[in-house]
């Protein structure tokens, strides 16, 4: 049954499909959200999912007109999910122009070594991988799609000039976006990037220094908080700025303060990205899932405390993303809580020698170098057997995700941790609890129709209405 | 700002929305933005 819309022998089993969870009728598993009336009831495969009133589930559950709705959309929503899933193609590449990085964070993905003494790209190199990226996209990515180039680190500023030069010379060709730890962001700098229209990202981790220092600083030990502090100001009305907080046992205490520190030096958007344990160092500091949870929930909870208060938003990225999966499955814009994740089909990651990784995730993972940007077809890279352990990574083959009604909310990230911390891709990574939680408050949020103080404003201009249906 | 009544007497609630996907983005970059010019 589980299996129905991919395998065609029980599709046409003759079974009407007419009742729940038995035959070919829908498969509804009811889930536990923590509502005070509501109980979701989740269709894994599809995605699909319901709110029903605890004191009305076996009525619903009998209820044909309820199931026969469903029905009549559930092949449209498998399909869905499958383009979602299987079928995209890459528009997005991180870009590491240097290897180097003037702090030793101690969570980064990057190893130490690359970042003390790494190398940079040569202006031309720089150039040369962006005329190979811009001729491959022009034959994959839909016309009037613009691909994005971001460039990541190690400090990307580090190597500020050839960056700068090909935002320039290749401004008609891809959207750009520079993700910083905003020590070398000056005026000069800034002007450059806004009047570019560049996506900047900027680091830190705390409200106060004393908090930010504990896991961001150079590497004779100094805190970089003011320095971002001044970037912020700096960026002040710029809607094309976030900040991104890794959460770790360091900090999560203080997510909530965090958040209001935020809101109150007027960022526009912010990640709360919970530490990713691929490397050793960041297991250091690994917070207890289900505690990162609850200050993770408290703090969305501050940040629209704060609206409310004041009319002016605080978008949580990484938890709007995962109410946009639940209400809007097509609509997510980052590809990390799917499964396949986007790394290696919807993104692909470059070394500074040119290098081609599923995600920067991997860059310190030579195992999973799929070949090279200057050498080898970017086709074939994809095909590589390290992009395909990473794009053939699903919740099917993972337990307990292969009996999980949330899925395809959570979409059991991340496969480098998987690999690294436990040892195989049909692993779990390091969280799971984390996830569990906030697809279950997305859903109570649904529930009291909160959902909208949680999103970017005009999130679903371009969406259509697929199915709705109350009782 | 809008207020948003709780739909509490609804025995149930589903609904589903729809686009043509462009997910690119992964979790070290906020990637919502396309307009962002100063």
């Amino acid at each position: 049954m589980r299996n129905k819309r991919t395998n065609k022998a029980v599709v046409t089993a003759p079974s009407r499909g007419r009742y729940v969870n038995s035959g070919n009728g829908p498969s509804l598993l009811p889930i536990d959200i923590g509502h005070e009336h509501y109980l979701g009831l989740v269709d894994p495969d599809t995605a699909f999912w319901s709110l029903v009133r605890k004191d009305s589930l076996a009525e619903t559950l009998t209820d044909t007109r309820f199931l026969a709705a469903y029905q009549r959309k559930a092949d449209s929503f498998a399909e869905e999910m499958s383009m979602l899933r299987f079928h995209l193609k890459p528009s997005a590449v991180y870009f590491n122009a240097t290897e180097r990085c003037n702090l030793d964070c101690t969570y980064c993905y990057i190893p130490s070594t690359m970042r003390r003494s790494g190398v940079h790209m040569q202006k031309a190199e720089v150039f040369s991988a962006l005329r190979k990226l811009r001729t491959y996209f022009r034959k994959v990515v839909p016309p009037g799609v613009m691909p994005q180039i971001i460039f990541h680190g190690a400090e990307p500023l580090l190597n500020r000039d050839a960056i700068f030069a090909a935002i320039e010379h290749f401004k008609n060709d891809f959207r750009f976006g520079i993700q910083t730890n905003a020590t070398l962001l000056d005026t000069d700098a800034i002007a450059f990037l806004t009047s570019h229209g560049t996506g900047i990202g900027l680091s830190l981790d705390g409200h106060t220094a004393s908090i930010c220092d504990k896991t961001r600083a150079t590497w004779d030990g100094k805190g970089v908080f003011e320095h971002v502090v001044t970037a912020m100001e700096r960026l002040k009305g710029y809607a094309g700025y976030n900040v991104i907080c890794t959460v770790t046992d360091q900090n999560m205490r203080h997510l909530s303060k965090i958040v209001e520190f935020f809101h109150a030096h007027e960022v526009p958007a912010c990640l709360l990205n919970i530490v990713r344990c691929t490397l050793k160092p960041a297991r250091d500091v690994k917070p207890t899932d289900h505690t990162a949870a609850k200050h993770f929930i408290a703090a969305l909870e501050k940040a629209d405390e704060l609206y409310r208060q004041t009319g002016r938003k605080l978008v949580v990225g990484n938890f709007a993303n995962i109410l946009v999966s639940i209400l809007a499955p097509t609509a997510r814009r980052l590809m990390c809580d799917i499964s396949p994740c986007g790394g290696g089909r919807c993104f692909f990651a470059l070394a500074p020698n040119g290098d081609l990784f599923p995600c920067s995730e991997f860059i310190g993972l030579p195992r999973f170098k799929g070949g090279n940007l200057f050498t080898d077809k970017i086709a074939d890279v994809l095909e590589s057997e390290p992009f395909r352990m990473v794009t053939g990574r699903k919740v099917e083959d993972i337990t307990p995700c292969n009996r999980c009604a949330i899925r395809h909310f959570c979409g059991s990230p991340c496969p480098a941790e998987a690999h690294e911390v436990n040892g195989a891709m049909d692993k779990v990574g390091s969280f799971c609890e984390f996830y569990e939680e906030q697809a279950r408050y997305a859903l109570r949020l649904i529930a009291d129709n909160r959902q909208d103080a949680f999103l970017w404003d005009h999130w679903d201009t371009d969406t259509d209405q697929t199915f709705k249906f109350s009782g | 700002m809008k207020k948003q009544k709780p739909e509490q007497k609804q025995k149930v609630i589903a609904e589903r929305k729809s686009c043509r996907a462009e997910g690119t983005g992964l979790s070290h970059y906020i990637l919502m933005d396309q307009k962002s010019k100063k």
